[in-house]
């Protein structure tokens, strides 16, 4: 029985697997196939021949392909805002002539009306996308967290295994639970507030709108940063505890066993090799199915922030400074949006590295 | 954040329908006074969400 047949019967035994082909089922469908690239199996076999994991050239197709889907979806609402706009131009040079400054007035809001409208429907789908995609990242989590921390303790790393697994797992629940009911609505209001901006004469509430979009951020980074630090010291310091209690055991083994002792701790070596080994492949897996949960997400609103911040920028000359203002702080939201999901996904990965880390062979 | 969502609301509608009126407004003396009026009522009602 050679290497990689140990290696794959171990797998079966310790890491079920309904669980990781229900992740990339749920992957797969929301990120339109990306993440058949990076199944379980493909990264063992990958791990066990020494291959590259990102060889595939049709994974570049694919994601170009995805790309250039965005973007035509975004230019259109682009180029009908922008159709909306020369519109409010051609009235306000027109407006000279009726006389009655009034109905120029209205005529204009009601534009800004429906470029907020068709504004509004595409920001909410967008909020919809991101609210649904850290659920899902969570759920992921909370599949993938239980695995390897059963790897971990089958190492023998008792005590990372006991301290990390609860401090994760709320760790986890906690910071979903503030970007989900906190965090991205506040964006969604402050988004509202500056779509309000848009059609009022004078400034009723633009700083209240960046104040609002600004605090969500910092609000974020803050959570990041202390949950970062939590896991990483407390992670150094089991790791020296259990490191000296696996150099015990060994040893003690190797000693004071007579004759056969050697070879049962070249065992156990061989063993928790093993086990390191399958814990990576299965972090490496989750690690990878997090960054493609968020890669199709991230795309569509970072192709869609740029449209809008182009679409701003070429409103200027003719529609005014509030309205190019107003779209352009839209492409800002979205700019937040796209971070906060990063900073989540980012923090999930930091979880998943620093189990990995624990033990590391 | 229900409570909240709902001042947003409030807030929305009667900026805007503020504006609107503040738009259909005759050119008279009294007209900067109401403006001024209609500030210190969106005034109130974004203090709303404190309450």
């Amino acid at each position: 029985m050679n290497f990689d047949e140990i290696l794959k019967e171990q797998m079966k035994n310790y890491v079920n697997s309904e669980d990781t082909d229900s992740i990339s089922d749920y992957a797969g469908r929301l990120s339109e196939g990306i993440s058949d690239y990076f199944t379980i199996d493909r990264i063992l076999d990958a791990t066990l021949n020494g291959k590259s994991i990102f060889q595939d050239s049709q994974l570049i197709t694919d994601l170009k392909s995805l790309f250039f889907y965005e973007i035509k979806g975004a230019v259109v609402i682009a180029a009908e805002i922008i159709i909306v706009c020369l519109i409010i131009g051609l009235l306000k040079n027109m407006s000279n002539s009726f006389g009655e400054s009034g109905v120029t007035k209205i005529a204009t809001m009601i534009c800004g009306a429906v470029i907020v409208g068709l504004a509004m429907t595409n920001f909410y789908e967008i909020y919809n996308l991101t609210a649904e995609s850290v659920k899902t990242i969570t759920y992921t989590m909370g599949i993938l967290l239980p695995i390897l921390i059963a790897l971990v303790i089958a190492m023998g790393q008792v005590a990372s295994g006991t301290i990390m697994s609860p401090l994760l797992l709320s760790a986890v629940t906690f910071f979903e639970t503030v970007i989900k009911n906190i965090v991205i609505p506040m964006i969604f209001i402050s988004t509202v507030l500056t779509f309000l901006n848009c059609l009022t004469e004078k400034d009723y509430v633009n700083h209240i709108a960046k104040f609002i979009r600004k605090t969500a951020l910092v609000v974020t980074g803050l959570i990041l940063t202390i949950m970062t630090g939590i896991i990483t010291v407390q992670g150094l310091i089991v790791k020296t505890t259990d490191s000296i209690l696996m150099g015990t055991a060994r040893y003690s083994l190797d000693t004071f066993i007579p004759i056969v002792g050697g070879f049962a701790s070249d065992t156990i070596d061989l063993f928790l090799k093993c086990m390191g080994s399958i814990k990576n492949v299965v972090g490496v897996f989750g690690i990878l199915t997090v960054i493609v949960l968020i890669m199709v997400p991230i795309l569509k609103i970072i192709t869609v922030a740029v449209i809008y911040k182009v679409t701003g920028l070429i409103l200027e000359p003719f529609a005014g400074k509030k309205l190019s203002e107003g779209v352009f702080d839209i492409g800002s939201s979205l700019i937040s949006m796209g971070a906060v999901l990063l900073l989540s996904s980012f923090l999930f990965v930091i979880f998943i590295s620093a189990i990995i880390s624990i033990g590391g062979v | 954040m229900d409570r909240i969502a709902d001042c947003i609301k409030d807030i929305f509608l009667l900026i805007l329908s503020l504006t609107f009126i503040e738009i259909l407004l005759p050119n008279s003396s009294l007209s900067k006074y109401l403006k001024f009026l209609f500030s210190v009522i969106i005034l109130a009602t974004i203090l709303n969400i404190f309450k």
